[in-house]
């Protein structure tokens, strides 16, 4: 099939390809076992082998030209960065683009680099969107309206905490610890001044936000799928955030009365 | 009739208030509009399913694992129009189904133990502890158990799918790529 280009890819330029689209991948949230997929596909498509070792900060890619006896090496590391479904999707499908419509590896560049130039959602519109739904979760919780109203606050604040914390570039669980924190104090003014009927509920539920759900999910997947060692690293990622969305909730318990509540 | 009647309502109630949960919350992982409004759709028939098993008497967790694999089956037809693996609409569909409060009250009961004082009331809270984190870990398994499953089995690459599509002919390339 290599054939019948007329320059076939370069070995090298392949395994920056690859190296950029599964780093990008794997911090926007991917399953392992999708990026290794992936990326064995696309190498087939360019007619080359690749052999990939994915750890929780870096990545290593061989690509191999069988016909030239080329082969490249390369480690690489994970970019900082929350899940980002939309550019997962994205590469996914270019992915399978290159492979269907034999689509050249210089285009697919392009098409990488205005998929990494996409706008994610404004942060005004996430943070009211958010707040909403973490009030229907309160709901869903048996809160009653008044236990809504308070979450739907708590999180407003606990997410512009969040958002504005991460924009300085902190330490993402002291950035969970501190929203936690802003969001547990606001919706513990309903049990201190017994505001509704299910006050406990409005507190329980302000923090749940922040909770790493997608992350969880795709460490037991890996773990299931085989990439064990993945899997241990991303669920451990994941219940240090969770440690630290606790230990700014009891910070307010403390404050509030602590045992009390 | 009319508690039947009050039953529906709440079902309902129960689906829409799992749609609004979901969608915000799958844009915080800045989840695409599609994916957001068909994993939105899910999660409310997954959470109202779940809303009526319990109310049947089913266990939490065992309710959880149904709710899950029935959104599971669901994604896969969606991803099947679609140039979208099944999991990305699955996966956020779970959110809303995640044991929050449980893992709340375990937080809450580990910190009235320890600062307890009578061995009646430590023992009490010890019993707390214990049934709402073994609860938490319960339903986040079967949730995810529930939802990867059908995902494993009716894989394109799985044996049963190849067996099936052998004997109804070639499928060509309208094979489920994702």
């Amino acid at each position: 099939m290599t054939t019948e280009r007329q320059t076939p890819p370069d070995v090298r330029r392949v395994s920056e390809f690859l190296q950029t689209f599964c780093v990008v991948m794997l911090a926007g949230g991917a399953q392992t076992l999708r990026v290794e997929r992936n990326a064995r596909r696309i190498g087939m498509a360019c007619g080359m082998a690749v052999e990939l070792a994915m750890f929780s900060r870096h990545i290593m890619l061989t690509v191999s030209d069988g016909a030239s006896g080329e082969s490249c090496t390369a480690v690489r590391s994970l970019p900082a960065g929350g899940p980002n479904f939309t550019r997962v999707q994205a590469l996914n499908a270019l992915g399978w683009r290159m492979v269907n419509e034999r689509l050249p590896l210089e285009e697919a560049w392009q098409e990488m680099e205005h998929i990494l130039a996409l706008p994610s959602v404004p942060p005004l519109r996430l943070c009211l969107l958010v707040a909403c739904a973490n009030a229907a979760f309160c709901r869903l919780f048996d809160g009653d309206a008044v236990a809504m109203l308070l979450v739907f606050v708590a999180t407003l604040i606990g997410f512009s905490v969040r958002q504005a914390l991460s924009r300085m570039g902190m330490n993402l669980k002291i950035v969970y610890l501190f929203a936690a924190f802003c969001a547990s104090l606001v919706a513990s003014c309903g049990v201190v001044w017994q505001l509704g009927t299910t006050p406990q509920t409005a507190l329980g539920v302000s923090v749940l936000f922040l909770i790493p759900g997608i992350p969880l999910i795709n460490a037991v997947q890996d773990i299931l799928d085989g990439h064990v060692l993945m899997g241990i690293a991303r669920a451990v990622q994941a219940g240090m955030l969770i440690a630290a969305i606790a230990l700014g909730l009891s910070l307010t318990m403390l404050l509030a009365g602590g045992a009390g509540i | 009739m009319s508690h039947l009647l009050l039953l529906a309502g709440q079902v309902v109630a129960d689906g829409l208030f799992a749609v609004v949960a979901c969608i915000g919350f799958a844009l915080i992982s800045n989840a695409s509009r599609p994916v957001c409004l068909v994993a939105g759709l899910l999660a409310g028939l997954g959470h109202a399913t779940r809303f009526v098993l319990l109310h049947l008497g089913m266990g939490i967790a065992s309710s959880s694992l149904c709710a899950a694999t029935l959104v599971s089956l669901c994604s896969m037809l969606c991803a099947r129009r679609r140039h979208t693996p099944a999991e990305f609409y699955a996966f956020p569909a779970l959110l809303p189904m995640i044991p929050g409060m449980y893992a709340y009250r375990t937080i809450l009961a580990t910190m009235q133990f320890l600062s307890a004082a009578e061995p009646a009331a430590r023992e009490a809270l010890l019993v707390e502890i214990a049934y709402n984190a073994l609860t938490t870990c319960c339903v986040m398994g079967a949730l995810v158990i529930g939802a990867i499953v059908p995902l494993f089995a009716l894989h394109e690459e799985s044996p049963l799918v190849r067996w099936r599509r052998r004997d109804a002919g070639t499928d060509g390339g309208k094979a489920r790529q994702d």
